[in-house]
């Protein structure tokens, strides 16, 4: 067939008002073609060197050497459902005998020996159907894929059992293309619908780029073989693209067609781009075309020939001429056809001196087009409407019969048109929805075995087994589906064990349920066989006397809708822990693990070494539809334990179930454990440990011995040390050894360490205990005075003040401090900042110093909290009375005096600037320091003892200011709570 | 070391996914895929006390309240609730509070630190995280939302605790930084993010990257008021992360660990911060601990065993665990640190041990 070349003026047929000898193309019929008649390939893959093409099909792969102009096909049986949705051989050269083939959710990677195919590995990873596949271009072992599952898996071939690198697209949408950037294989894209997701593989699992690249579903993409970020888009929606992802927001240029793009690529050599076109309508014709990159407007040149879509294309080189290349096409109409693209073509595609100058000119062209398209679109519903009894007939007398009856003709331009005009029929975009229903359908549906799904003859066919019956249903698609009211055809066919009356209601349930989906214009068909088989329960329940219709899905998404949702839903949502550890806040542990018994699920990945990562893949479908068969004794091995009507099914068959549960082990059993002691924390010493200030180093030696008793002999040499630290080494010598007792920077030093090393440690009990027992608070003070006093020679005694011993640079103004501080309570609410100088000195007697006493509280808080948890109040109160720091701010009503003096509000019974207390009894006229109480409403008051009595006898305030003190305040502080 | 107390059968009709003791450790609350939260005397017997049904779903993970401020737990689910219960006794349970404004599956729940109030956090897979604070008084509650907090989900979330350590150990409490509430959280971008409360509005104060894969879960350690903080993070790449980051919080470094067999999906601190009990997808529990060197060690083991070994055997005792099952190993306790440091705890242990 020698290569026949025309050059026309302009492209009349698409009423193009074009001028100029630019637009002339090319236009060139096949150099070679191949007819394979009897082959259902629906992937076409050509290897490295050239010389093989790889047919895959549901029954079978086929080779074909095209070197050798025989034609014959080398074929190997294989046994599928399902049909090959995408064939690729490896891209380097040192692994050209590789292949991958994706079939529903696996990938086969097949090795091509002298004889038979070899199956490699399989690749297991994806839950829904695959629906591409590149290897990269650079590592022979590396290959990516994509599916409806919205994930893409990038696979390391040398580990095989799960995939290297998991991609997920955060979206709802399955991804339908991928591809390795050619340059670096760095860069990653993925189409979503319409959208792009660019990943950098070495930058982990995020995208790095998002592409709203297109207002409808992107059928190719493509990476420059030249620059590393550019890469081309072929769509749904009529155009192809060029992105820059440096630059994700616009696309550089756009190619505008009338009809739906499906492939684009660029040519491996040279600056060009091929496009497979699929026409509307029968207009248009099934023809490639080369474009320049350079130029948009019209294509370089169009490959004539196919008489039906053409699925797919790849090149090859010349194995003459270098730089020229050759393109080879698999197409519907079941010939293989190769074209050479000579240097000619080639030469066309660059860049022009002048392409600026045209781009520009174009642009007002483009708008023209753009609204032929939308009046197109717009007149497209009503002609498939049209065209749709005949087609609707011609399926029910025989549906196999007709895509064999067309056969390639050559017979001219006219022909050629009258034959893709039925061809269209079952071609196009109908089928192109149909095969997307199809691949998203979720075949592992509980009860339902699909056993055909056939896009090209438009049916499908199920075999339904609920509720001991049996349905083999058949399933066919007019070719208008899913438009408004176009139901598809149910049928039961033979072995459907049903009753009539039973089969008719049935087919009611289906063909409602069908109108229902299609009346908006979607898919119908796995809503359709999930209400059949909840139906098909009901009737069964219903006889059996159980009325509530549980099967009714409570979980259904609001966000999502279609055939997909559940099953992407979940696959937001972590799979379910089988185990677990908690902690309690006093040291308990409780500890649980069930197995998850792979026979219980069937986890549609089959990487049963690793646990899952999403909920979508028990059973692939989320918590639809999992439903435990209620007549079997059995659990059902589809069941997954997220069941609503397993819950009913529970109750009835409880007592069966215990006994299943025991035998199986998997009873969910919780241990709980006192893991206190992994703490260093323990109860019993927390109660019996004391903290008598009185003899330090006593209650150093019985705190020991509560250790060894409790088994912690190792705290014993601490107390030891402790004991040391607490005995002043010369008892008999003058008091300076006394006051260097508290001053002893040795022992502080060692104090410290003890304490932050059993804190670091973890062992936070005898830390606190520890910085309690030296700790000198005010609380506490008194009793280490009296201890120290105690100990002193009885001579001192006789010179000086006891409490000049302690504090040695005592002054009048610290012996009020004091004095206040033992006084009373009054002395618990004071002011921080009036406080503190009474602290400066319980600071200076500790053995602690004072930077770390916020810390040390810290602990003493923990350890507090942890014996609030075992109930030992008293011990948690001791503790507290150690800290300092009470941080939380009393909470209630309180008195703020005023000083007559400064008029400033005072909360101590003295102002230290004006010296003068501020508060005098109303009744003895005397200063206030103690107990004090006020009225509310009034203001007056006084001692708390004498307004007490005076209170007893009287309800108004005792100045006679006419106050009824006790009514007033009790309305106040029933306002203020 | 660690004494088995109680074994309880929960009975639950599917799988359980979380059990926790109270404060108290006297009742303990399991959640099952059976949509109920059962609660159990952990010190008595196996008799549940009450079956809490209220969910629609499998319940993911149920958190108790501070005491004080009565007895409450928390619970979420897979049916988008959350459901605050509350008891007057412990076989008498309401509904306190349902919150349903997620748009996907709640995954988890954690109480704030007393300190803060009657405070819940959410973490969904709608990507969001709810904060719920109760007015206590009035007995309403207040719902805050961090939308779009983790892209494709949030798997975990946990409170820092309220003793934010005074980093300058200034003796002048005037100004002390406890009120600054922080939350950790981990979700499906595989990153961990620390939150800060800022003006009644949550800012991301850190992200912190070095997961490969879906992060299951985060618990912040509880401090004793060191200054230092941890963060506990584990994944689905089979790594447990440890962040730690000085008082300020300004700067969180990582250090992995161990690599797991299989997924890790739940961590719990203990109280003094510094055991952490680990497990996943391979139902084996472990205990780790951090000796004075820094480095991460595995506890339970028997006696003896495998110091440092990196590989996780999973030895049993089966003197003292006889009734274990056998899927689940059970932690044995022994020290297996052997430091030389003077008076050290974890030496004494081991020696206590044998």
């Amino acid at each position: 067939m020698p290569p026949t070349e025309t050059l026309r003026a302009g492209s009349g047929n698409n009423d193009r008002n074009v001028t100029g000898s630019e637009q002339t193309h090319i236009i060139r019929q096949s150099n070679k073609c191949y007819e394979h008649r009897d082959s259902q390939a629906t992937a076409m893959s050509v290897d490295n060197s050239g010389q093989w093409v790889l047919l895959a099909g549901r029954g079978h792969l086929a080779l074909q050497r095209l070197g050798q102009d025989d034609g014959t096909l080398r074929r190997h049986e294989r046994q599928s459902k399902y049909d090959v949705s995408v064939a690729e051989f490896a891209i380097c050269p040192s692994q050209r005998e590789y292949c991958a083939i994706a079939t529903s959710q696996n990938i086969d990677i097949v090795q091509w020996g002298p004889a038979e195919p070899h199956y490699k590995d399989s690749l297991r990873g994806h839950t829904r159907t695959v629906t591409d596949i590149d290897w990269h271009s650079k590592d022979p072992n590396y290959l990516v894929s994509c599916s409806i599952d919205t994930f893409s898996h990038i696979w390391d071939l040398r580990d095989p059992r799960k995939p290297a690198q998991s991609l997920n697209a955060v979206c709802m949408s399955g991804a339908t293309q991928v591809g390795f950037n050619r340059v670096s294989g760095h860069l990653l894209a993925a189409a979503h619908d319409g959208d792009l997701r660019i990943w950098d593989i070495r930058k982990g699992s995020c995208p790095t780029h998002y592409i709203t690249a297109h207002l409808n579903r992107v059928h190719g993409i493509n990476w420059s073989h030249r620059r590393e970020t550019c890469l081309a888009t072929a769509s749904q929606d009529g155009t192809v693209k060029y992105f820059d992802v440096r630059n994700p927001r616009r696309a550089e240029k756009i190619i505008t067609t009338l009809s739906p793009v499906w492939r684009a690529r660029y040519t491996p050599i040279g600056n060009g781009l091929v496009s497979i076109v699929v026409p509307h309508m029968g207009r248009g014709e099934n023809s490639l075309l080369l474009w320049s990159n350079s130029k948009q407007t019209d294509p370089i040149c169009s490959f004539v020939g196919h008489t039906d879509v053409i699925l797919d294309f790849a090149w090859r080189p010349n194995q003459e001429n270098s730089t020229e290349i050759e393109l080879v096409t698999w197409s519907r109409d079941r010939t293989l056809r190769v074209w050479k693209i000579d240097d000619n073509m080639l030469k066309l595609c660059e860049p022009s001196p002048d392409e600026d100058e045209e781009v520009e000119r174009a642009s007002p062209r483009y708008e023209n087009e753009l609204s032929d398209l939308s009046t197109e679109f717009m007149m497209r519903p009503m002609t498939a409407a049209a065209s749709l009894p005949i087609t609707t007939a011609n399926l029910q007398v025989g549906t196999n019969t007709l895509p064999m009856a067309r056969s390639p003709s050559f017979g001219g331009v006219y022909a050629r048109r009258e034959e893709t005009h039925i061809a269209r029929s079952l071609t196009d975009q109908p089928t192109c929805s149909l095969q997307h229903e199809f691949s998203l359908l979720n075949t592992n549906m509980p009860h339902v075995e699909v056993d055909m799904l056939c896009a090209i003859k438009r049916y499908a066919c199920f075999k339904i087994c609920a509720a001991d019956h049996t349905i083999i249903l058949q399933v066919t698609f007019p070719t208008a589906y899913p438009s408004p009211n176009v139901p598809p055809e149910f049928q039961f066919c033979q072995g459907t064990t049903l009753s009539s009356e039973l089969s008719s209601i049935l087919l009611k349930v289906l063909r409602t349920n069908a109108m229902q989906r299609v009346k908006k214009s979607r898919s119908c068909l796995e809503q359709c066989l999930r209400a059949l088989v909840a139906a098909m329960k009901k009737r069964v329940t219903d006889v059996a006397g159980i009325g509530t219709d549980r099967s009714q899905l409570l979980l259904q998404s609001p966000r999502l809708e279609g055939a997909l949702s559940s099953a992407l839903h979940d696959a937001c949502i972590p799979f379910p822990r089988t185990s677990g550890v908690h902690f309690n806040a006093i040291g308990m542990l409780t500890t649980f693990a069930q197995v998850l018994s792979t026979k219980r699920l069937t986890l549609r990945q089959q990487m049963q070494s690793f646990t899952p990562r999403t909920l979508s893949v028990i059973n692939g479908s989320g918590l639809l539809g999992n439903v435990m068969a209620t007549t079997t004794n059995q659990r059902d091995p589809n069941a997954s334990f997220y069941l609503q009507e397993r819950m009913i099914a529970c109750k009835r068959l409880q007592g069966k179930q215990r006994v299943m549960r025991q035998i199986n082990g998997t009873s969910p059993v919780v241990h709980v454990y006192d893991a206190s002691q992994l703490l260093h924390i323990n109860r019993e010493m927390a109660r019996d440990f004391v903290l008598d200030k009185q003899n330090i180093a006593a209650t150093c030696r019985r705190n020991g011995e509560i250790c060894r008793a409790n088994g912690r002999s190792d705290l014993l040499p601490i107390w030891l040390l402790a004991e040391l630290i607490a005995t002043p080494h010369s008892p008999h010598e003058s008091m300076s050894c006394e006051l260097l007792f508290y001053k002893d920077p040795f022992k502080k030093s060692l104090l410290e360490s003890l304490i932050m090393h059993y804190a670091t440690a973890g062992d936070v009990q005898i830390a606190v205990l520890l910085a309690c027992l030296f700790d000198k608070c005010p609380a506490a003070l008194m009793g280490v005075m009296d201890v120290a006093g105690c100990r002193l020679p009885t001579q001192l005694h006789a010179q000086r003040s006891p409490y000049h011993t302690v504090l040695p640079r005592s002054s009048s103004s610290n012996w009020q401090q004091l004095k206040q501080l033992r006084s009373n309570s009054w002395s618990d609410s004071l002011d921080w900042v009036d406080f503190k100088l009474g602290q400066t000195d319980a600071y200076a007697c500790s053995l602690i110093r004072r930077t770390k006493m916020p810390l040390f509280d810290q602990f003493k808080r923990a350890y507090a909290d942890v014996l609030f948890g075992w109930q030992l109040l008293s011990k948690r109160a001791l503790i507290l009375k150690h800290t300092l720091h009470t941080p939380a701010p009393t909470q209630g009503v309180e008195f703020v005096t005023e000083c007559s003096g400064c008029a400033k509000p005072k909360r101590t019974p003295k102002c230290e600037p004006c010296k003068r207390p501020v508060l005098y009894c109303i009744l003895c006229s005397l200063p206030v320091r103690g107990a004090a109480n006020a009225c509310l409403s009034c203001g007056h008051g006084g001692h708390m003892q004498h307004m007490m009595k005076w209170f007893e006898r009287h309800i108004v305030c005792a100045t006679g200011c006419g106050c009824n003190c006790l009514q007033r305040t009790s309305e106040l502080l029933a306002l203020i709570s | 070391m660690v004494s088995l107390l109680q074994e309880i059968d929960t009975e639950h009709e599917d799988m359980v996914h979380h059990a926790a003791l109270d404060f108290y450790g006297q009742l303990l609350a399991t959640c099952s895929s059976d949509g109920t939260i059962r609660i159990f005397n952990s010190r008595k017997n196996n008799k549940v006390l009450t079956e809490l049904k209220g969910h629609q779903g499998p319940v993911w993970q149920v958190a108790w309240a501070h005491p004080k401020f009565g007895s409450i737990l928390a619970s979420c689910s897979y049916d988008r609730k959350v459901i605050i219960w509350k008891s007057t006794t412990p076989r008498d349970w309401t509904k306190l509070y349902e919150y349903s404004n997620h748009d996907s599956s709640v995954n988890s729940v954690d109480f704030a630190p007393p300190e803060y109030g009657l405070v819940l956090a959410c973490a969904s897979s709608d990507g969001s995280i709810s904060v719920l604070t109760c007015n206590t008084e009035y007995g309403s509650w207040d719902a805050k939302k961090i939308p779009n907090a983790h892209t494709i989900g949030v798997n975990a979330i946990s409170w820092c605790p309220a003793q934010a350590p005074d980093p300058a150990f200034d003796q002048r409490v005037t100004s002390r930084n406890t009120a600054v509430k922080r939350l950790v959280s981990g979700g499906c971008d595989n990153l961990v993010k620390v939150w800060r409360e800022d003006n009644d509005r949550w800012v991301d104060e850190h992200h912190l990257e070095a997961h490969s894969d879906w992060v299951r879960d985060v618990a912040w350690a509880p401090s004793i008021g060191l200054p230092r903080m941890q963060i506990a993070s584990a994944s689905q790449d089979r790594h447990v992360i440890i962040w730690n980051s000085n008082a300020d919080l300004t700067q969180w470094t990582s250090t992995v660990l161990h690599t797991f067999d299989d997924a890790v999906w739940s961590i719990s601190w203990s109280t003094t911060g510094n055991v952490l009990a680990v497990t996943g997808g391979d139902n084996n529990v472990s205990l780790w601990k951090e000796n004075s060197e820094g480095q991460w060690i595995r506890i339970n083991y028997e006696s003896g065993t495998a110091t440092q070994s990196k590989q996780s055997h999973h030895l049993r005792n089966p003197q003292q665990q006889p009734q274990q099952q056998p899927p689940s190993n059970k932690p044995v306790m022994s020290d297996s640190e052997r430091s030389s440091n003077l008076s050290n705890s974890n030496l004494s242990h081991s020696q206590m041990s044998n």
